[in-house]
C-alpha cells in the first residue's frame, strides 16, 4: 500500500475523506505525524462548544414558548433541530473543522442514540458528547445518564422510588455498555432502583430528586450494598465484557462489519487497562498495522452522513439552501439527531435499497447540478414533483485544488490516477466505460466530468 | 406466443443484453414465472388513526361520556351490529362489510404499547417486542427466508419512493416504486447501464452486493413498467395519491406482474386538534379508494386471492383532549378485506371501555398473530423463524 492510499484510508475512516489540500501538505509526513496532528486537533476543538449553546435555555424562553401554540411550537422547533443538523453535517464537511471529532460525535451520537423533543435540549446533549468524544468513556456513560434528553427519551423522569421504571437501566447494560447476556433481569431491576430520582429540570440540567430516589439495598452482580446510580456504572464498568462490547462496536464502525476476534480483544484490552480511555482505544485501531492490510480498506459501506460530507469536503461546497441537505438526509436514510430507535443505525447493507441506491449513484448530479461542476449531464437526476424547490440544490464549489491534482497529468493515465484519489476500492472499469460520458474540449472540463462520473460508481458508495 | 409472454420475454431481453451472466440476479425464469396463488396488500394509516371514531360503539354510554364533544351520535352511525357501527364517512366500506368481504378485529396491540409514533410503528414494522430492538422488518425478513418464487426484488412492491421498514431484510428487501415513469427516468441513465455492463467480476462482497442491487433495480424497474403499461383499469378511482397507489395496485395485479405483496401508506391521522374534519376526510379517503379498488379486483377475478390487511401504528386516547382532538393511544382495530375470508364481520368483541390502564384500551390481540397467520396461510412461510416465536394463529 502506498502513502497516498494509507493516508487516505485513514482520513476516510477518521474522518469524511481527504481534500485536495490535505494530500498538499500532509504527504511528506509519516503516518504516525499525521495521526498525531489529527488527535491534536480533535482535542483543540473538543474545547469549543457549538456557539447556539452558550446562552443556554433559560426560563423565559420557556415562557415564551409556552405561549406559543402546539403548531407554532412544533415549526419552531423543525427548524432549530433542522439548523443543528445542518450546522453539524457542514462542521463534518469542512477540512478546517477537526474530521476525527466529528467523526467521533457521529460514531457516540449513534451509540447513545437519542431523540430530543427540544432541540435546545439536544444541542446540549451534541455538546456533552463533543467534550467527551475522545475523552474517558466512564464520564461519557456518566454525562449522559445525567443528560436531559437521555433522562426524558428513556423515561428516567418517569423513575421513582415507588414505581421503578426499569427502561434506562435496561438500555444502559443492553445498548450503552455490557451487551446482552451479561446481566440478568434482576440486576436490571436493580440498577433502575438505583437511578431513581436521577431527572431533569425545564432547562434540560441533571437534577437529583432526593424524595423519590431508593437509598434502599441492592443487590448488582451480586454484590449487595446501598449503590446509587454512580455505583452502577462503575460496577458495569468493572467488567471486562463491557470494553469489549465497545471495542466490538468501535471495530465494526471503523476498521470493518467483519469482526476479527483477536484484533477485538486485543482493542478491549487496551481499552479496558487504560482504565477506559477512548483516546487510547481510537489509536490503538489506527496505529495498527491490521487496520491498513487489503482486506480492511474500502470494504464498508460509507453512511449517508459519510457520503454527503464527503462530497462537501473534496470540493469545499458553499451551500446557498443548505435545508435542501434534510431531504437528502431523509431520503437516504440517515437524518442526524433522529436515529431510528435507541439501538441507533444499523449501518452496512441496510443502507441499501433499490431507492437508496439510485439517489447515491446519483448525489453528485443532486449536489453539484447548480454548481460549475455541472456540464450538463443530460441524464442528471430528475427532481422529483414534491417539493421541487426545496431539492433543488444551489451550491458553490472551489475546484481549483482537485483540478491542480490532475492538472498536468497524461491523459491515458488521468482515469486511474483519478481512480486511486477518489476511490476507496480498486474501480472496475474500463476506458470505454467513461468514453460517452465525459467531455473532452479541455482539460479542466474532462476533469470535471471524470470526477462526477467516477463519484456516481456504485465504488465510490465504499470506503 | 400470446402477447403477455411476448412483453415478459422482450422485458428481459431489453436488460439481459446488457449483464454480463454472472451478475444476473433476476433470471428470465425468475422473471416470467407467472404469478402464483395469493397476493397481500398491506395498507397502513400513519400517524395513529383513532380506532374508536372508526368503529364506534354506539350503545356505549362510556363513549359518550369520555367523548362529549368528538363522540360520533348513535343516529349518525352506520350500524352494522347492536353494539358497533362505522363513522358516517365510510358508507362505501360499510357496503364491504355488508357483502361479507371483511373482516373486523377489535383491540389488537401488544403488551407494553409504547405510545411515541416513530417507535410504535417500528414495533409494527419489525415484529418485535416493545423493549426489544430489530433493523428488519417482517415482511423484509419473510423476503430473506428463501421464500418460494420470490428471487426477483419487486416481489414485494411499496408504492412510494421510499421503502418502509416492514419491507427491509438484510440479504433481500422489497422494492420502492412511487411513480413508475418517474423510476423508469433515473433508472435509464445511459452512464450507469454503461458502466452494468462494463462490471468485471469482484470478489469483494459489498461490491458485488451493490452492483447485483443496481442491475436488480435496473431489471425491475424495467419490469414494471412494462407491466404497468398492459392493463388500464376500468373503474374509476376518486382523485388523489391514495386512489392513484391503489390503482397502480390493481392494474399491476391485473397485469398478472410477478408482485405478491404491495404496500401502500395513507398518513395524516395524529389528530391532536381538529379530529373531527380530518379524520372524517381521510376516512371518506381510505373507504371510497378502498370499495373501488375491491371492484375492480372482483371484476378481475382476483379477489379471492387477495388479503388487505389496514393497521395503524396505535389507537388514541378514549377520552378526548381540549382541542378537539385525541392523544396517542394504545389498541386498535385492523382490518382484513377479502373475498374468501373465512370469518366474516367482527372477528371480536368491542374493546372494553370500563378496564381501562392509564386512560387506554388494554390489547385483546397480540398484532403478530395476525402476521403469523398470514406468513403460514397466506404466503406459506415459517412463521416461528420470521417472527423470532411461535404465535397462535387466527382464522383468516
Amino acid at each position: 500500500m502506498n502513502k497516498q492510499q494509507r493516508l487516505q484510508h485513514l482520513y476516510w475512516r477518521s474522518g469524511f475523506g481527504m481534500s485536495p489540500k490535505e494530500w498538499f501538505t500532509k504527504k511528506n509526513h509519516s503516518t504516525q505525524i499525521v495521526i498525531d496532528e489529527l488527535f491534536r486537533k480533535a482535542h483543540q476543538f473538543s474545547k469549543k462548544k457549538i456557539l447556539k449553546n452558550e446562552r443556554g435555555i433559560e426560563p423565559s424562553d420557556i415562557l415564551m414558548i409556552l405561549k406559543l401554540d402546539k403548531k407554532e411550537k412544533r415549526r419552531q422547533n423543525k427548524i432549530k433541530i433542522e439548523t443543528y443538523n445542518i450546522d453539524w453535517i457542514l462542521r463534518s464537511g469542512n477540512p478546517k473543522e477537526s474530521a476525527l471529532l466529528e467523526k467521533m460525535i457521529l460514531f457516540w451520537h449513534g451509540h447513545f442514540a437519542c431523540r430530543s423533543k427540544v432541540p435546545e435540549w439536544a444541542l446540549k446533549q451534541l455538546n456533552t458528547i463533543r467534550r467527551y468524544a475522545l475523552g474517558n468513556f466512564k464520564e461519557l456513560v456518566l454525562a449522559m445518564a445525567k443528560d436531559g434528553s437521555m433522562i426524558r427519551f428513556l423515561n428516567n423522569q418517569q423513575n421513582k422510588k415507588r414505581k421503578p421504571n426499569e427502561n434506562f437501566a435496561r438500555e444502559l447494560m443492553e445498548l450503552f455498555t455490557i451487551g446482552r447476556g451479561n446481566y440478568s433481569e434482576k440486576d436490571v431491576k436493580e440498577a433502575a432502583r438505583a437511578f431513581t430520582g436521577w431527572s431533569s429540570n425545564l432547562k434540560g440540567d441533571f437534577v437529583f430528586k432526593k424524595r423519590q430516589h431508593d437509598f434502599g439495598e441492592k443487590i448488582f452482580f451480586e454484590k449487595k450494598g446501598k449503590w446509587d446510580g454512580d455505583d452502577i456504572i462503575d460496577m458495569i464498568l468493572e467488567k471486562r465484557e463491557t470494553a469489549e462490547f465497545i471495542a466490538r462496536k468501535a471495530y465494526r464502525f471503523f476498521v470493518n462489519e467483519k469482526i476479527e476476534e483477536q484484533n477485538v480483544k486485543y482493542l478491549a484490552r487496551v481499552f479496558y487497562d487504560s482504565n477506559y480511555d477512548i483516546e487510547k482505544l481510537m489509536r490503538a485501531i489506527f496505529e495498527s498495522k491490521w487496520f491498513f492490510e487489503k482486506k480492511n480498506v474500502g470494504v464498508k459501506i460509507k453512511s449517508p452522513i459519510e457520503l454527503i460530507a464527503g462530497m462537501i469536503r473534496i470540493f469545499e461546497v458553499d451551500f446557498k439552501n443548505p435545508a435542501a441537505l434534510i431531504f437528502i438526509e431523509k431520503a437516504l436514510g440517515q437524518v442526524l439527531f433522529h436515529p431510528p430507535n435507541v439501538a441507533g443505525w444499523a449501518g452496512g447493507k441496510n443502507w441499501i435499497d433499490n431507492s437508496t441506491l439510485m439517489l447515491r449513484l446519483n448525489l453528485a448530479n443532486v449536489l453539484f447540478q447548480n454548481s460549475e461542476l455541472n456540464l450538463k449531464i443530460e441524464e442528471a437526476f430528475e427532481a422529483q414533483k414534491k417539493n421541487k424547490q426545496k431539492r433543488n440544490v444551489q451550491a458553490s464549489v472551489n475546484f481549483t485544488p482537485f483540478y491542480n491534482l490532475f492538472k498536468r497529468e497524461n491523459e491515458k493515465l488521468l482515469l486511474n490516477k483519478m481512480g486511486d484519489f477518489i476511490l476507496q476500492t480498486k474501480g472496475h472499469f474500463k476506458e470505454s466505460t467513461f468514453e460517452n460520458f465525459i467531455i473532452k474540449n479541455n482539460k479542466e472540463d474532462l476533469v470535471k466530468t471524470m470526477c462526477l462520473r467516477m463519484m456516481s460508481l456504485p465504488e465510490y458508495q465504499l470506503m | 406466443m400470446k402477447r403477455r409472454n411476448f412483453i415478459k420475454a422482450s422485458a428481459i431481453a431489453s436488460t439481459s443484453a446488457l449483464v454480463p451472466q454472472f451478475l444476473k440476479g433476476v433470471n428470465s425464469t425468475n422473471i416470467a414465472k407467472s404469478r402464483e396463488g395469493k397476493n397481500l396488500v398491506v395498507i397502513q394509516f400513519s400517524g395513529g388513526n383513532d380506532g374508536l371514531n372508526t368503529i364506534i360503539p354506539y350503545q356505549n354510554d362510556l363513549y359518550y361520556k369520555n367523548r362529549p364533544i368528538l363522540g360520533i351520535k348513535a343516529n349518525e352511525v352506520l350500524k352494522v351490529s347492536d353494539s358497533l357501527g362505522f363513522n358516517p364517512a365510510m358508507a362505501s366500506l360499510e357496503s364491504l362489510y355488508d357483502e361479507g368481504l371483511m373482516s373486523i378485529i377489535n383491540s389488537v396491540g401488544y403488551p407494553n404499547p409504547d405510545r411515541s409514533h416513530f417507535r410504535s410503528m417500528d414495533i409494527w414494522h419489525t415484529a418485535s417486542d416493545s423493549n426489544e430492538y430489530l433493523s428488519t422488518g417482517w415482511l423484509g425478513r419473510y423476503l430473506d427466508s428463501k421464500c418460494s418464487g420470490c428471487q426477483s426484488p419487486h416481489h414485494a412492491l411499496e408504492v412510494d419512493d421510499t421503502l418502509s421498514l416492514s419491507l427491509k431484510g438484510i440479504e433481500k428487501s422489497g422494492f420502492a416504486m412511487g411513480n413508475p415513469n418517474q423510476l423508469k427516468r433515473i433508472s435509464d441513465n445511459k452512464f450507469l447501464q454503461s458502466i452494468v455492463h462494463h462490471h468485471e467480476h469482484d470478489h469483494e462482497e459489498n461490491v458485488e452486493y451493490l452492483y447485483k442491487t443496481l442491475v436488480d433495480t435496473q431489471a425491475s424497474v424495467d419490469y414494471l413498467y412494462q407491466r404497468s403499461k398492459l392493463h388500464k383499469t376500468k373503474v374509476k378511482y376518486p382523485k388523489g395519491a391514495f386512489g392513484k397507489d391503489l390503482k397502480q395496485i390493481a392494474e399491476l395485479m391485473t397485469a398478472d406482474a410477478d408482485i405478491k405483496i404491495y404496500y401502500a401508506n395513507l398518513g395524516g391521522f395524529d389528530t391532536h386538534v381538529g379530529q373531527k374534519n380530518k379524520q372524517t376526510r381521510l376516512l371518506k379517503t381510505y373507504s371510497d379508494a378502498m370499495s373501488i379498488f375491491v371492484k375492480d379486483l372482483k371484476n378481475n377475478g382476483l379477489l379471492d386471492d387477495t388479503l388487505i390487511m389496514t393497521f395503524s401504528e396505535f389507537g388514541r386516547r378514549v377520552q378526548q383532549n381540549a382541542s378537539g382532538g385525541t392523544d396517542h393511544g394504545t389498541a386498535n382495530n385492523v382490518f382484513l378485506i377479502g373475498g374468501n375470508l373465512k370469518k366474516k364481520g367482527f372477528y371480536n368483541a368491542a374493546a372494553d371501555l370500563k378496564k381501562l390502564e392509564k386512560g387506554d384500551l388494554i390489547y385483546q390481540m397480540d398484532f403478530r398473530k395476525i402476521y403469523a397467520t398470514i406468513l403460514e396461510d397466506w404466503l406459506e412461510a415459517s412463521p416461528t423463524k420470521i417472527l423470532g416465536k411461535q404465535f397462535e394463529k387466527i382464522i383468516i
